[in-house]
């Protein structure tokens, strides 16, 4: 038992090691995002509002792994309904799962166009073992169709390790290079009011960083109001105050998420989470901010809206 | 004398690479102000500078893309969130030429144009990137790259085919603007 996990444990790392290290994907990764880039902005997905449902915006999380469930639940029924012999529910299996994994590819590219370095060699190998599969399964439902259920077993049988491979570096997108995972640091401070920048500093519509305590901050002047937001972008921690303005939301600069200014909010992705908001104030030409209180951590009557409330 | 005396191939001058590309930059931001300055009831001449800088700006990130960002992978880890970058200016570009160059819209697409290339071009590159390249790479890798950069941009220049593909990308994404 001890043995033969590490073993598996040094297997994977090999093959974990000589995905991320291999440039060699890079130039068909930039050559198939740039295909993806066009055909998007074609369909008019990139500034409309498809673009967020398939990030899964309005689910506060990637819509993708929603999807990566059915072909590998489906295609486990079909095999345990193979060993049982029913050929018609064997087949139905396969092709709700045929359907999940198209739903899979989409979301998946979508999310994986806004990667970096190893995440997405690694993303790489996933789609392709995804692909492969997915055209194994696809064989396997028309043989089956045709009656000839031994190769439509034969096919699944060849596609399924290959999911599970591939299932595996998914697994490892999420967990060691944590894409669709909200990168904030869930900091609390500062908790009191402290000078950031002389108001006068600060001029319409351009974005200034700041420091709040030890956090980075990211002011906007919009619309006679002055919004602090955490620096970091939620999504591979771009710098915000890079960014630009548009429609009165602020856009990360690296991969076009756009925040919502007074609330942080996501609107299109591919950010899921919102960016961290402040509080803030002028005071004797100084503009302060405090940390506003997430509505999560912070329920009404908490400690931190109590401190804030005797204290403002 | 009947021959004349052969001439000697113009030479380009020789520059690092980070000249090459600031200078290139500048041709841009030319681009963006003679844009700018360009009223709406020039729509013709608004949409002919929208190409031209649609081809420019294409150019520019395959030059950066083929040329310098590879060989700047191992000096600045800038390069990742740079390839992104072009990104953001190639969704842009495709929003401005799909913008009506009668319209509002258009002038608030540029206004996003002018931002999106100043993070990347000026905030970016100009100010952490290349001081950092110059800093840690040598100057002999520069300058070599620096000739790769503006034989690589005339090349992309003078060539039909690209230029064809540009025209019928131009085309394609105007065509399906709603
Ligand atoms: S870092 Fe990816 S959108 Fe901000
Ligand atoms: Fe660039
Ligand atoms: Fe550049």
């Amino acid at each position: 038992m001890g043995l033969g996990s590490d073993m598996a444990q040094r297997a994977l790392d090999r093959l974990l090691n000589a995905i991320e290290g291999d440039d060699r994907l890079d130039r068909a990764g930039h050559r198939l995002e740039q295909g993806l880039a066009f055909t998007e902005n074609l369909l008019g997905i990139t500034g409309g509002r498809t673009r967020g449902f398939l990030h899964g915006v309005w689910l506060g999380h990637p819509l993708h792994p929603v999807f990566t469930d059915l072909p590998i639940g489906s295609w486990t029924t079909a095999l345990v309904l193979d060993l049982a012999g029913q050929k018609r529910a064997a087949r139905a299996a396969v092709g709700v799962g045929l359907a999940g994994a198209l739903a899979a590819a989409v979301t998946g590219l979508h999310d994986w166009q806004h990667t970096h370095d190893h995440a997405r060699r690694v993303g790489m190998v996933h789609g392709t073992l995804n692909t492969l599969a997915l055209g194994l399964y696809g064989w396997s439902w028309v043989q089956r169709g045709r009656g000839h259920h031994l190769r439509g077993r034969l096919a699944a049988l060849l596609g399924y390790p290959v999911i599970m491979v591939s299932g595996f570096l998914g697994g490892t997108l999420v967990y060691r290079h944590r894409i669709g995972v909200d990168q904030t640091g869930r900091q609390l401070e500062p908790r009191h009011f402290v000078r950031v920048m002389a108001e006068h500093d600060l001029t319409d519509k351009s974005p200034r960083r700041a420091r709040a305590g030890d956090v980075d901050v990211v002011l906007v002047r919009a619309d006679g109001r002055i919004h602090a937001l955490e620096n970091t972008c939620p999504h591979l921690r771009g710098p915000l105050s890079e960014g630009w303005l548009r429609d009165g939301a602020l856009t990360c600069p690296w991969h076009g998420s756009r925040f919502e200014l007074s609330s942080g909010e996501s609107l299109n992705g591919p950010a899921a989470a919102p960016v961290p908001c402040f509080q803030t104030r002028v005071r004797d030409g100084w503009i302060e901010v405090r940390r506003a209180p997430a509505a999560a951590t912070a329920p009404p009557g908490s400690a931190l809206v109590h401190q804030q409330e005797v204290q403002p | 004398m009947l021959t004349e005396a052969p001439q000697a191939p113009a030479r380009r001058e020789r520059k690092t690479a980070t000249r090459v590309l600031v200078e290139h930059h500048e041709v841009l931001r030319g681009l963006m102000r003679q844009l700018r300055e360009t009223p709406r009831s020039q729509p013709g001449r608004r949409r002919a500078l929208a190409d031209e800088l649609f081809d420019e700006l294409w150019m520019h990130e395959r030059i950066e893309e083929s040329v310098f960002y590879p060989a700047m992978r191992d000096i600045t880890p800038a390069i990742a969130a740079a390839w992104s970058e072009h990104r953001q200016l190639s969704d842009q570009l495709a929003a401005l030429v799909r913008a009506d160059p009668r319209t509002e819209r258009f002038d608030r697409e540029l206004g996003v144009m002018h931002d999106a290339l100043e993070s990347h071009a000026h905030l970016d590159e100009e100010r952490q990137m290349f001081p950092e390249i110059e800093r840690f790479a040598d100057e002999e890798l520069l300058v070599d790259l620096g000739d790769r950069l503006q034989a690589r941009l005339e090349w992309l220049r003078s060539s039909r085919r690209i230029r064809a593909v540009l025209r019928l990308q131009r085309a394609l994404l105007r065509r399906t603007a709603r």
